[in-house]
């Protein structure tokens, strides 16, 4: 089973040091296909020991972004670096210090899972017996130990999706690029794996991964860029986003008498909104929120939930996509 | 370099577990260790039993290799690159410290591997073959070399087109294109070469005079010309030196009877090669007269003696499809390196 906190994966048995930070630095990085212009103008920073989530929707050039991290295609312009290296002239010095988990879930069909982790292993030039070592602990670590001697084709989807993570991990990268790598998980997987990616990041690794999930990405995430037709949103829209007008739930013991609580301290009606949930307040800032919420406390009304309604992310990213076609 | 090895072994190790292990594999071995028992018995009905010679029996088994192998080859390695592609594996390959090098060489060298176990099924036959005798230690092992090195060269050409074709079924029909064209299409190019160019002989006879009786009369009659035309095979020989068949017999021929005459196949093929090589005489002249009493002479030299006067052409139709092997292999790997640069639209990473 799964510890909490996860086990150090480490290269070499015995040697539990996580490797060295690194960061990525993608600057103003563009890259088409034919006409299609997948990514246009991508520029972020990912410090080590953070977990910075890729948001965009469907087609917005999040997986070509990995692709071009993963040393795998060549921007048309634009510059990458990770760990000060760039992945376009030196790609032999960056692949040790990545792992990328793919949003395809292939795997070699005839090898075990265990033969398939030490294959990789191997393939990063470490000898047999480490190989053999890493694979059991990768094992362990994505809770795959029923299934190590079986072929990989028999593995459900969420189960390749953990395959996959392990193979990312093989060589105890400092910089991890996961794409959507939730997918397919059932929900004891992912709180698994948002632990096993809070410990990692805690090491000082660095983490880039993509989802659909906002609200998940909400809980590990701790900086996020915002891709839309492969343009990142500036630091200065994502605040705009951030600054403008939420909406708060809120749930008292006295339902539906919370209504005129509200406005018997002051809230404007114009501001309360209600559905089936309940009621919802827009306020400005959280500043504002923490107001309303002491003073409906001081007013006697027993609040049981006071919360934004939806994800900081959820939110941020709506407010962009709102903004652009505004 | 060592490192490099052991990289190029690593996906051989892997080709071989993922790509070729399995039972399917085993039963066409199996199937074919049946046809080549099948041939063997085939060729000792033809022969009229062994006599002393192995040599028909061998050059049959050794051709039977090549034939199998040219059809199973191409679909065993036609689609090893790009079929790794479409199963979303290649790229993580990729990711790794392998480079894109190793990949193509140990896919190919896995092919290869692969194809040869067709030959090592087949040994217990070559075995009854030079036991039986008349088949020279020279002739076993230039066959079996040669025959190794095609191998190779059909395992290349899949390899090398599964890297340049995107897709697997495309690649596949590609590659079996290419050997077809090298088994069958030199041939063909060969005979319709030979065809369309003819040239004119004349020929002169000079005949004996009769009597309306039939006994022979004093004196000759006087010479007559006729003039037909006949194919100049000689110019397109160069056509087979690519052919497989043609560098295995013609690299392989050295075994005669007593008389001069090819004891297996390789002779045979070799010479057929060898006599298309020779420019057809425009001008004939044939004195059946002064011929007479002392009966037909056949002064026409011995495929044995003639095969000393031809050009051999083996290493040409060697180099010829070593080149295109290579090519094909070092398109591949420039089609597939990381990080990539230009795709065919359409095209996926990983």
């Amino acid at each position: 089973m799964t510890q909490y906190p996860p086990p150090l994966p480490s290269a070499v048995p015995g040697a539990s040091a996580a490797p060295a930070p690194a960061g990525i630095v993608v600057d103003d990085v563009r890259r088409s296909f034919g006409s299609v212009h997948a990514v246009r103008s991508v520029s972020f920073k990912a410090r080590p020991g953070s977990i910075t989530a890729l948001i965009g929707p469907n087609g917005s050039g999040k997986t070509t972004l990995l692709l071009m991290l993963a040393t795998l295609l060549r921007p048309d312009a634009g510059s990458i670096r990770i760990a000060g290296i760039d992945p376009v002239t030196e790609p032999h010095r960056v692949r040790p210090l990545i792992g990328w988990m793919p949003d395809a879930l292939g795997s070699w069909n005839n090898l075990t899972v265990r033969s398939a982790l030490q294959m990789t292993h191997r393939m990063y030039g470490h000898d047999r017996a480490a190989s053999a070592a890493r694979a059991e602990q990768l094992i362990e670590l994505v809770d795959l130990v029923e299934l190590a001697d079986r072929p990989t084709r028999v593995l459900s989807r969420g189960q390749k999706q953990k395959l996959s993570l392990a193979r990312a991990l093989t060589n105890d990268p400092a910089v991890l690029l996961l794409d959507e790598p939730a997918s397919g998980l059932d929900p004891v997987a992912r709180i698994e794996l948002r632990e096993l990616l809070l410990g990692l990041a805690a090491q000082g690794r660095t983490i880039l991964l993509s989802s659909h999930v906002l609200a998940e990405l909400d809980e590990v995430a701790t900086d996020a860029v915002y891709l839309d037709h492969g343009v990142t949103a500036s630091t200065e829209a994502v605040a705009r986003a951030r600054a403008t007008a939420r909406s708060w739930r809120i749930k008292a013991l006295e339902g539906a008498q919370l209504g005129p609580a509200l406005e018997g301290i002051g809230v404007d009606r114009a501001r309360i909104s209600t559905d089936s949930q309940g009621f919802s307040v827009t306020m400005t800032d959280e500043a504002d929120a923490a107001a309303v919420l002491s003073a409906l406390v001081a007013a006697g009304t027993r609040v049981t939930w006071f919360a934004p309604a939806a994800g900081e992310l959820e939110r941020t990213l709506l407010d962009l996509t709102n903004g652009d076609s505004a | 370099m060592s490192a490099f090895l052991r990289g190029v072994g690593l996906i051989v190790a892997l080709e071989l577990k993922q790509r070729v292990r399995g039972v399917a594999w085993y039963v066409i071995l199996g199937v074919f260790f049946g046809l080549i028992a099948v041939v063997t018995i085939g060729v000792w009905v033809i022969t009229g039993g062994w006599g002393t010679s192995g040599g028909a029996l061998f050059s049959s088994v050794v051709y039977f290799v090549l034939l199998l192998s040219s059809l199973i080859s191409p679909a065993l390695s036609g689609n090893a690159i790009n079929g790794e592609r479409e199963g979303g594996t290649l790229a993580t390959i990729q990711v790794t410290a392998i480079t894109t090098g190793q990949i193509v060489i140990g896919k190919w060298l896995a092919a290869w591997l692969a194809s040869l176990a067709l030959l090592v099924v087949t040994l217990p036959f070559l075995a009854i073959a030079v036991g039986i005798g008349a088949v020279s230690a020279a002739t076993v092992a230039s066959s079996l070399a040669i025959l190794t090195a095609e191998l190779g060269v059909f395992a290349a050409l899949g390899v090398g087109l599964s890297g340049l074709i995107r897709k697997p079924l495309f690649s596949v029909v590609v590659s079996y294109l290419v050997v077809a064209a090298l088994s069958i299409g030199t041939l063909i190019a060969f005979a319709i070469g030979g065809a369309v160019t003819q040239t004119t002989v004349t020929q002169t006879t000079v005949e004996s005079n009769y009597s309306v009786d039939g006994s022979p009369l004093a004196g000759c009659a006087a010479p007559s010309t006729s003039t037909y035309s006949a194919p100049r095979f000689d110019l397109y020989w160069g056509l087979l030196a690519a052919n497989p068949y043609v560098v295995v017999a013609d690299a392989s021929y050295g075994d005669f009877t007593s008389s001069g005459q090819p004891n297996d196949l390789f002779g045979t093929i070799a010479y057929g090669v060898r006599q298309a090589q020779i420019p057809p005489e425009t001008e004939r002249f044939d004195d059946y007269c002064h011929m007479n009493g002392n009966g037909y002479v056949d002064d026409r030299p011995t495929p044995q003696e003639a095969m000393r006067s031809g050009v051999p052409s083996w290493f040409v139709g060697l180099g010829i499809q070593a080149v295109l092997g290579a090519a094909a292999l070092f398109g591949a790997w420039r089609f597939t390196r990381t990080p990539s640069g230009r795709l065919a639209s359409g095209s996926r990473i990983a």
